[in-house]
């Protein structure tokens, strides 16, 4: 793994606007940032983000399954009592995931940690799987790559076999965002040409038009009823809303399913801990309320904390259970705060604390592996990158290539 | 092997034109014609539609031009959105009948399905050009790359645009505000030749 110095393309600006990516630049700001890219062997690709990524969704799966038959448990990760029924039974039920997004810590060396996995909402799906993609494809004719270069980028292709495996062919799904997000808006599209290339129709309607019809379905800014609705809308703000208690009744399939409320969590990370202490892609990680003490030096805490104590001391990341873009998370050294981001609304949360795994800098950047999951396999990666050491959204994206 | 996609879905078309193209519908055989002459042309050498077809389709169309073409309130505002040139008056589309104040754009070609109208239904639409040089029909709904040629379409291509004729024709404002159109790039709606 390497960061390498490259010509942008002379016209990618143009390009953008061309193809409808209007965020490109952001408050002022380049987000999509090719002046430089990063480089991986196929080793560090196949071995070290590919495989662990599936394993670690795959161990994901085991942790709902002890999590979902575990009222007590369920309540520690936020989910209201009213709400168990509908996250377990999902699960029961088989309901079938799309897709999700791992970040990981990765300098090259060593195995990959996971940081959080953003299992229900994940965006930056678009400039992952379509204009680095296209930055590839034409810096190779450019003659800036080489032929033989590659990307780890298979998103478009295993979304749509995954619509297919999901979906019998003309089935009419509906897909929405809040209103006034070109990026969420951007990562939505990108399912909908998906599933439009899956054989399904993809209908587009903004979250705030949903209607409740008088027989309790859910409908369509058109009044149509809802089969399946793929929302880019957190399910811990679906399980506040006022039609929270008709989700359940109201015969619609939801994407991401409503397990994923308790893998978008980072309630999970301290449930994985538990179960598989000592894996190499996971990072030692407890609620906060069971090691409070602990962590002060007032006692030593559970064995499984007191054989991490040392790494605790070295240093730690405090983050609410929900949070999103790196919102309220803290890092905590020696019982000092060396960062913190604004609160946000993610404060009142109940809080997990996780070992420190600093981020690689790269000429003054901090980047973070974004390794997608379609289904249950990883299927490509994009990176961001930020000049503090927790990610953001004023981050940059970075495009990369396979080169041994 | 190989570790990226062979494709990709590279453009971000906006969510107006997202939620309208989605729809799985019946398919309908269509052509557009630049002209009245230009269809009777194709109906002799054996084309979809016979010269009766091309005449009721090309009146059709007229008539619904008048009820439901975009309506501005100066030719500015219309130029701007159809192109320098390709505007008039309300009074010049309707021979007299209508404002002098009111603008228009002229019609710029046809496009006919090989359907029975039904109800809500015109088989016949008028075509407009768009300030980028492509198409678009009377609701201003779809782009299209061109005024003549072949293509399977939507059933909902064929819904009868909203009467525009007697309602306040549109501001500056309004007419602005509609952004997106020419981001479906033809690649939704284009016209094989």
């Amino acid at each position: 793994m390497e960061k390498i110095t490259l010509p942008e393309r002379p016209d990618w600006r143009e390009k953008a606007k061309e193809v409808g990516f209007t965020f490109a630049d952001m408050h002022g700001e380049p987000y999509w940032d090719e002046s430089s890219a990063y480089r991986f062997s196929l080793r560090e690709i196949e071995e070290d983000i590919e495989d662990p990524s599936s394993e670690l969704h795959a161990m994901c799966r085991e942790a709902v399954d002890t999590i979902t038959k575990d009222e007590a448990l369920m309540t520690k990760l936020g989910i209201a009592p009213l709400h168990h029924d509908l996250v377990a039974n999902s699960w029961a039920d088989g309901a079938p995931e799309l897709y999700g997004r791992f970040d990981l810590a990765y300098d090259g060396t060593g195995p990959a940690k996971l940081l959080e996995y953003n299992a229900d909402t994940p965006t930056s799906l678009y400039e992952t799987s379509a204009f680095q993609w296209d930055w590839l494809e034409e810096q190779i004719a450019n003659g800036v790559l080489q032929d033989g270069d590659d990307q780890f980028n298979g998103l478009h292709e295993a979304l749509i076999a995954r619509f297919q495996e999901l979906f019998e062919k003309g089935t009419d799904l509906h897909f929405t965002a809040m209103a006034d997000s070109p990026e969420d808006y951007a990562t939505v599209e990108s399912l909908g040409w998906a599933a439009r290339a899956a054989g399904l129709g993809a209908h587009y309607f903004e979250l705030q038009k949903l209607a409740l019809s008088t027989d309790g379905q859910f409908l369509d800014d058109k009044d149509q009823v809802i089969g399946t609705l793929f929302k880019l809308y957190p399910w811990e703000d679906l399980l506040n809303d006022e039609y929270a208690t008709h989700i359940a009744t109201s015969g619609c399939h939801m994407l991401e399913p409503a397990w994923k409320a308790v893998v978008s969590n980072k309630g999970i990370l301290p449930v994985l801990w538990q179960m598989f202490e000592g894996h190499p892609n996971l990072l030692p990680a407890f609620f906060e309320a069971d090691v409070a003490r602990a962590l002060d030096g007032q006692e030593a805490g559970p064995e499984r904390f007191s054989s991490v104590a040392e790494q605790f001391q070295a240093g730690y990341v405090r983050k609410p259970i929900f949070s999103r873009e790196g919102a309220a998370v803290e890092i905590i050294r020696a019982g000092t705060t060396i960062e913190a981001t604004a609160q946000s609304g993610y404060g009142e949360f109940p809080r997990i604390v996780q070992a420190y795994a600093p981020l690689p800098e790269f000429d003054g950047f901090h980047p973070v592996i974004g390794s997608w999951i379609v289904g249950e396999t990883c299927a490509g990666i994009g990176i961001r990158e930020d000049r503090a050491r927790i990610t953001q959204d004023l981050s940059r994206f970075k495009p990369h290539f396979i080169r041994d | 092997m190989r570790k990226r996609s062979r494709t990709v879905a590279l453009a971000i078309v906006g969510a107006a034109s997202f939620a309208l193209a989605g729809c799985q519908e019946e398919e309908v055989d269509a052509q557009a014609f630049p002209d009245r002459e230009s269809c009777h042309q194709a109906a002799q050498s054996g084309g979809m539609f016979s010269d009766a077809e091309c005449d009721k389709a090309f009146a059709e169309a007229e008539a619904l031009h008048v009820e439901s073409a975009p309506r501005y309130d100066s030719r500015a505002v219309c130029e701007e959105q159809h192109g320098e040139g390709a505007c008039g008056t309300e009074a010049q589309a309707t021979n007299g009948g209508g404002s002098g104040s009111i603008f228009m754009p002229l019609l710029a070609g046809y496009l006919i399905g090989n359907m029975l109208g039904g109800r809500g239904m015109s088989a016949a639409q008028p075509l407009y050009r768009s300030s980028d040089g492509k198409f678009t029909n009377a609701a201003r709904t779809s782009t299209y790359s061109s005024n003549s040629g072949r293509a399977k379409m939507g059933r909902s291509m064929f819904t009868k645009p909203a009467a525009t004729a007697g309602k306040a024709p549109m501001t500056r404002a309004t007419a602005t505000s509609r952004g997106g159109f020419g981001t479906s790039a033809g690649s939704r709606s284009g016209f094989g030749g």
